[in-house]
C-alpha cells in the first residue's frame, strides 16, 4: 500500500465512526427512544424485503427486553430465506448507505442506513456484538456468528462462529430456513404514537401478507406491551423488475459515471441500453441536439457534451417509464389492512394509475376510514407510507401531509377549524407513495420533499375518497331520515289515532290516505351482508311506494366486478349497464307496496363489500338512491373505452419495444407511430375531471 | 283591571282539551295529517294591545303536524298530557309540573325529552284551550318571591284558615314568601303603609337594602324578583298597583337580561303573552341602574359578551323596546360595549347606594322621600 493509499484510507476509518457520531440524527439513532424503533425498523424492513424476494409469507417477531435501565435487547427473527454463510459479513457489515440508488425499482430497504447502523450502535453504545443465526433451506444446519464492526476497515469482525440445529424456542420445532438477530443496545421503550408498537401497527396496515407479533418486558420480564397482527390476505406483493433509469430523473453526474462504466462503444446503442424511454430512433435524436457524433464512444465524452446531452434528454420526446417496478399494495388491501387495525364504520380506497415525476415513475394509494371506534375531538390520524415504509416523523415538514392539508375537507363532511390545515373527526387517513425514488427532505428520512406531480396525484386521490366519504354521510343522513319517517308512520302516528280516538270516544280513522300524505314518497334501503354458507356476499334491495301513484323503476347497483367476483346469485336476473354497475327494470309498484330484489357476489371475503351505491331511473325521487346521470354513465362508458384502447395501445408499444430491440430496425417507425396514436387519443379524451381516472396521462410532453 | 283571571268549570276545561284532540282526529279522518293550530310565541307575533295596555300575541298563527317525527312526537305527549289532566280533574287531584315530567316516563312514545319541553306543552295547551294551568292542575315549580316591607296581607293556610301577616313586622330576614297561587281565593291584600314597591333583581342588593333599613327610611315594600320574576312575583305586583294603586320601580343590574326582566314585569313577557293582561304592571318605571348611569357613576364595568351582544341586538327588533327611551339605553350600551352589576355601586362604600345613589335616583322620578 503506497503512502497516499494510507492516508486516505486512515481519513476513511475515522470518519466512518465520527461520522456515525456527528450524523446520530438522520441516521435515526438521535435519542435513547428512537433508537430503538429505527432498530426494529431497519431489521423489520430487511426481513419484509428479503421475504418478498423469495416469495414467503413472512411471519416475524420482535421481542424487546429491557436488560437495565436505558438498555434494551432487542430479538428479531423471520422465516425468511436466511443469508448464505458468505454474505452474512457483507450484509451486516457494510455502509449501505447511498449505495442503492442505481438499482431502479420500489424497495423498503433505500430509506434506511441498514442493518449495519443497528450493528454499529450496539457496539459503541454497549461494546456488544450481535448475535445472528442464519438457516437457509440448503444447508443442513445453521450459522451461529458474533458480529462486530471494525471502523479502521469498514467490515464486519465475525467471532464465535459455529453450525449447529437450529430450533425455535417458541414452538420447539427445527426451523428450516429464517434468520434471527439479537443485540443490545442503550435505548428506552416508549409508549405511544412513536413507539415500535405504532410503528409496527402501521407497518402490518400496508403489508397485509405479513404476521407480526411484539413483546416487550421490563427487568423483571413481565410483559408491558404486546402486539400481534396476523396476516389478511396470502397475496404477496408482486414481484417488482428493476428498470434502468429515465433520462428525465438524470443529473449530469451519474451520467458522467454511467458513461465512463459503460461496456458500449457508440454512444446510440448506449443511451438505448442504458435508459428506459429511450427508443433508437430517440436516442439519435437526443445525440443530435445534443451535437454529438452516433459513433463515439461513451467513455470519450467531456463534460460539456455530457451536459448538452442531459439538455436534449428533456427536448426529445420520449417514452414513459415502465411501470412494473412498482408494488401499490392495491384498495381491496388497504381496506382489509385498515379495517385491522382501526376499527371504523366506513372506509374508502383509492388507488391511482401510475404517474412519471422527472423520470421516476410513482403511485399514490389513499385510505380513508370513518366512524366507529376513531375519537371524533382531535386532528384526524395521518398514516404516511413510502415504499410500505411508515413514516413516523415530521408530519409537519411532509410533502403527504402537506397534500392532505390542502384539501377542503368541509366539503367532504369533516370539521377543518380555519378552513385549511389537518382536519378534525372521526377519521384516519392512510397516504402511501410507491416510487423508484422517494424524495425525502433529508436524509433523516422521515418526510418526503416537494414534488408538484406526487402533489397533485395525491390531492386528486384524496378528492376520491373524500367524496366517498361526502356519499357516505349523505346516505347515512338519508337512511336516517327514513329511518325517522317509519317510525313516524309505523308507531307515533297509530298512537295518536288511538289515543284521540279514545279521548273523544270516537271510531279510529282509517290511516292509509293519511300515511301516504306524510311520506308522499318512494324510500329504497339497502342491506349488505354475508352469506356464510355459499360464501356470498348479498345485497338486498327493498324498495317502498309510499305515494298515491303505481311507480315503475329501474334500479341500478353497484357491485365490485373484477376478474375474480362474479354474480353468482341473481334472481331478478337485468343486465349490465357498464363496469360495475348492474341494472334491473322493476315490475309496476302500486300504492302502499313494497318490493325486494336481491344479489350476492362470489369471489370477495367477509366484511370486503360493505358499501354500494343504488342509481335508479324513472318519475320522481326515491329517497335512498340517486337518480342515474346519464351524461356522467355515457363520459365512464368513454373512459373505459379508453382505457382499454391505451392498453391496447401500450401492449402494442411494448411488443414494438421488443422488436427494436431484436434489431429489426424497420420496425422502428412503426414503435414511434404507435406512441404518437396515443397521444392523439389522450387530446381527444374530455378534460380530466378528477372524477374518471385516465391513467397516465402526458407529462413528458 | 283588579279582575283575577277569569276561571272555567271542570267541564269547559275538559271541552276545550277535547277540542284540541277533536282538530287532530278530524284531520285524520278526512285522510290528512294529524295537527294543531296555534300562535307564533316569539318577539315577531306579539304586539301592543291599546285596550289592555299591555303586549298580547297577534295573529300569527303556526301549524304543528305530523309530517316530522319531532312534531308527531309533540302531538301524542298533548294526547297524553290532555289525558293526564282529565284524570287529575276526576280524581281532585293536582301535580307539579315536574311531577308530570316524571310520570311521562310511562307514556312510551309519548315520554318528554327534557323538562323544558314539557313546560312548554302545558303552555301551549293553556294559549290554545284559553285556560290557566290552575285550571290544568299544574303547579309551577318555580320559585316565587321574598318581601320585605310594611304591608299586610291575609294567606289561606294549608288548613284552610286565613292567616295576617305583616311583611315587616311577622317575618325573619329572608322576608315573606309569595306562594305560587296568589289569587283572591288564596291571598288578600289587607293594609299597607308604603309610599311604593322596589322590585330588585340580585339577592345580594335586597340583603343590603334590608340591613340599611332602606325599606323603613324610603317608606318602601322591597321585593326579591331572583331574576327572570316567577309568574306569581308578577301577579302580585300587579295587585298591588292595582288595588292599592303604589308605584312600582325595578332595580336591576345594567345589561340586556335586565331589560328583559324589566319587560316582562312592565309589558308582559313573550311566552307567556297569553296573559299579560293579568301579569303585567304598565305602570312600572325602571329605576335603574341604566347604562347612563354607568358614565354619570363612573361605575366599574365589564364588556359586553358574545351572548350579552346578541341579546342587545335582539332587542333593538323586539316591539317591546320599540320606545325611543329603550332604543337610547340599547344603542348607548353597544356603543360602551360595557354592563354593569348592581353592586359595582360598593365602589364608593356600602352605604352609598342607601344614601346617594337610590335617593338621587327616586327623586328624578317624583319619589324623592327627604
Amino acid at each position: 500500500m503506497g503512502e497516499a493509499e494510507e492516508i486516505s484510507s486512515k481519513q476513511k476509518q475515522i470518519s466512518i465512526s465520527e461520522f456515525f457520531e456527528k450524523n446520530k440524527h438522520f441516521l435515526g439513532f438521535d435519542t435513547l427512544q428512537r433508537a430503538v424503533i429505527t432498530a426494529v425498523k431497519e431489521a423489520v424492513d430487511n426481513s419484509l424485503d428479503a421475504c418478498e424476494e423469495a416469495r414467503i409469507l413472512p411471519d416475524i417477531r420482535v421481542e424487546l427486553h429491557r436488560t437495565k435501565t436505558d438498555e434494551l435487547q432487542m430479538t428479531t427473527q423471520d422465516n425468511g430465506p436466511g443469508i448464505p454463510r458468505d454474505a452474512i459479513e457483507n450484509v451486516f457489515g457494510k455502509f449501505l448507505l447511498g449505495s442503492r440508488f442505481h438499482a431502479i425499482r420500489q424497495t423498503r430497504g433505500q430509506q434506511g442506513i441498514g442493518i449495519t447502523g443497528v450493528v454499529m450502535y450496539s457496539q459503541l453504545t454497549t461494546g456488544s456484538k450481535t448475535h445472528v443465526v442464519s438457516k437457509i433451506k440448503s444447508d443442513s444446519s445453521a450459522v451461529y456468528v458474533d458480529l462486530g464492526i471494525d471502523t479502521k476497515k469498514n467490515k464486519a469482525i465475525k467471532s464465535g462462529e459455529k453450525r449447529d440445529v437450529w430450533v425455535d424456542d417458541k414452538t420447539g420445532e427445527e426451523v428450516s430456513h429464517g434468520l434471527r438477530i439479537r443485540t443490545l443496545m442503550k435505548a428506552k421503550y416508549q409508549k405511544g404514537k412513536k413507539s415500535v408498537y405504532q410503528y409496527l401497527r402501521m407497518t402490518s396496515i400496508v403489508n397485509p401478507h405479513a404476521s407480526i407479533t411484539l413483546v416487550v418486558r421490563d427487568k423483571e420480564g413481565e410483559i408491558v406491551e404486546e402486539g400481534q397482527w396476523l396476516r389478511t390476505t396470502d397475496k404477496l406483493p408482486r414481484v417488482v423488475e428493476e428498470i434502468k433509469p429515465h433520462p428525465h430523473g438524470i443529473h449530469l453526474g451519474t451520467l458522467q459515471r454511467m458513461m465512463r462504466e459503460a461496456q458500449d462503444r457508440r454512444m446510440t446503442s448506449f443511451l438505448n441500453n442504458n435508459f428506459s424511454g429511450v427508443t433508437r430512433r430517440a436516442a439519435k435524436q437526443i445525440l443530435e441536439v445534443a451535437e454529438i457524433e452516433e459513433t463515439r464512444t461513451p467513455k470519450r465524452i467531456k463534460a460539456e457534451e455530457a451536459q448538452a446531452v442531459v439538455s436534449a434528454f428533456q427536448t426529445v420526446k420520449l417514452l414513459k417509464p415502465p411501470m412494473d417496478c412498482l408494488s401499490p399494495i392495491e384498495d381491496l388491501l388497504i381496506k382489509k389492512g385498515l379495517s385491522k387495525a382501526i376499527d371504523s364504520r366506513f372506509a374508502s380506497t383509492v388507488t391511482r394509475n401510475p404517474s412519471v415525476s422527472q423520470g421516476n415513475p410513482f403511485q399514490i394509494e389513499v385510505g380513508l376510514v370513518f366512524g366507529g371506534d376513531i375519537a371524533a375531538d382531535g386532528p384526524i390520524e395521518i398514516l404516511r407510507f413510502a415504499n410500505r415504509v411508515p413514516l413516523m416523523y415530521q408530519q409537519g415538514g411532509c410533502l403527504l401531509t402537506k397534500a392532505l392539508e390542502s384539501v377542503d375537507w368541509k366539503r367532504y363532511g369533516l370539521d377543518q377549524p380555519g378552513g385549511t390545515g389537518i382536519p378534525k373527526g372521526p377519521a384516519a387517513v392512510l397516504i402511501h407513495l410507491a416510487s423508484t425514488n422517494v424524495q425525502f427532505t433529508s436524509e433523516a428520512k422521515e418526510a418526503v420533499s416537494f414534488d408538484e406531480t406526487v402533489f397533485d396525484e395525491i390531492r386528486k386521490a384524496m378528492l376520491e375518497v373524500g367524496r366517498g366519504l361526502k356519499n357516505h354521510l349523505k346516505k347515512s343522513s338519508q337512511r336516517k331520515k327514513a329511518k325517522e319517517k317509519f317510525e313516524l308512520v309505523n308507531i307515533i302516528l297509530p298512537e295518536i289515532s288511538r289515543k284521540s280516538s279514545e279521548l273523544l270516544d270516537r271510531e279510529e280513522p282509517d290511516l292509509a290516505p293519511v300515511i301516504t300524505q306524510i311520506m308522499n314518497a318512494v324510500f329504497l334501503e339497502e342491506e349488505l351482508s354475508w352469506n356464510k354458507e355459499d360464501k356470498l356476499s348479498m345485497c338486498s334491495i327493498t324498495v317502498h311506494n309510499y305515494t298515491a301513484r303505481a311507480r315503475a323503476y329501474t334500479i341500478l347497483a353497484k357491485w365490485p366486478e373484477g376478474p375474480d367476483t362474479a354474480m353468482s346469485y341473481n334472481p331478478t336476473g337485468g343486465r349490465k349497464e357498464t363496469n360495475g354497475l348492474w341494472a334491473w327494470r322493476l315490475d309496476t309498484l302500486d300504492p302502499g307496496t313494497s318490493m325486494v330484489l336481491e344479489f350476492g357476489i362470489s369471489g370477495l371475503s367477509k366484511g370486503e363489500w360493505n358499501e354500494t351505491d343504488i342509481f335508479f331511473r324513472g318519475n320522481g325521487e326515491i329517497i335512498g338512491a340517486t337518480k342515474m346521470d346519464e351524461n356522467l354513465l355515457e363520459e365512464q362508458r368513454k373512459t373505459e373505452a379508453l382505457e382499454a384502447a391505451m392498453e391496447e395501445v401500450r401492449k402494442k408499444e411494448n411488443d414494438a419495444m421488443i422488436e427494436t430491440l431484436a434489431i429489426k430496425p424497420e420496425r422502428v417507425p412503426d414503435a414511434s407511430g404507435h406512441a404518437e396514436q396515443a397521444e392523439v387519443l389522450l387530446e381527444e379524451a374530455p378534460p380530466p375531471t378528477g372524477e374518471w381516472r385516465f391513467g397516465m396521462e402526458g407529462d413528458d410532453q | 283591571m283588579s279582575d283575577a283571571a277569569p276561571r272555567r268549570n271542570k267541564e269547559q276545561v275538559v271541552e276545550a282539551l277535547h277540542d284540541v284532540a277533536a282538530e287532530m282526529h278530524n284531520k285524520m279522518q278526512r285522510g290528512d295529517p294529524p295537527r294543531m293550530t296555534l300562535p307564533v310565541r316569539s318577539k315577531s307575533n306579539i304586539s301592543f294591545d291599546n285596550r289592555l295596555g299591555v303586549f298580547k300575541y297577534g295573529k300569527k298563527k303556526t301549524v304543528r303536524d305530523a309530517t316530522s317525527l319531532g312534531s308527531a312526537r309533540q302531538l301524542l305527549r298533548t294526547l297524553h298530557i290532555t289525558e293526564f289532566i282529565e284524570e287529575m280533574i276526576d280524581n281532585g287531584k293536582s301535580s307539579t309540573l315536574r311531577e308530570m315530567y316524571y310520570i311521562s316516563e310511562a307514556w312510551g312514545h309519548g315520554k318528554f325529552g327534557t323538562q323544558n319541553e314539557s313546560n312548554n306543552l302545558a303552555e301551549d295547551l293553556e294559549i290554545v284551550t284559553k285556560c290557566l294551568r290552575e285550571d290544568f292542575k299544574l303547579r309551577p315549580e318555580e320559585d316565587g318571591a321574598r318581601i320585605i316591607g310594611n304591608i299586610t296581607v291575609e294567606e289561606r293556610n294549608r288548613r284552610g284558615d286565613w292567616m295576617r301577616i305583616n311583611c315587616r313586622d311577622d317575618v325573619g330576614d329572608s322576608g315573606y314568601g309569595v306562594p305560587y297561587n296568589v289569587e283572591s281565593e288564596k291571598l288578600r291584600l289587607v293594609d299597607e303603609d308604603i309610599d311604593f314597591v322596589m322590585a330588585i333583581e340580585t339577592g345580594g342588593m335586597f340583603d343590603r337594602l334590608i340591613e340599611n333599613g332602606f325599606d323603613e327610611e324610603a317608606r318602601c315594600a322591597l321585593v326579591h324578583l331572583k331574576g327572570q320574576p316567577a309568574r306569581s312575583t308578577r301577579r302580585i305586583m300587579r295587585r298591588i298597583s292595582d288595588e292599592w294603586k303604589k308605584p312600582i320601580v325595578v332595580f336591576a343590574d345594567c345589561d340586556p337580561w335586565s331589560f328583559r326582566i324589566f319587560a316582562s314585569i312592565a309589558y308582559g313577557a313573550i311566552k307567556t303573552a297569553h296573559i299579560s293582561e293579568y301579569l303585567a304592571t304598565k305602570e312600572a318605571t325602571y329605576l335603574g341602574i341604566t347604562a347612563d348611569d354607568i358614565l354619570a357613576y363612573d361605575l366599574p364595568s365589564d364588556d359586553l359578551t358574545k351572548q350579552d351582544t346578541g341579546a342587545l341586538e335582539a332587542e333593538l327588533s323586539d316591539p317591546r323596546f320599540s320606545s325611543g327611551y329603550w332604543q337610547e339605553q340599547i344603542k348607548l350600551m353597544q356603543e360602551m360595549g360595557k354592563k354593569a352589576e348592581q353592586q359595582s355601586l360598593a365602589k364608593y362604600g356600602l352605604d352609598f347606594v342607601t344614601d346617594t345613589y337610590l335617593p338621587e335616583k327616586l327623586d328624578a322620578i317624583g319619589l324623592g322621600y327627604r
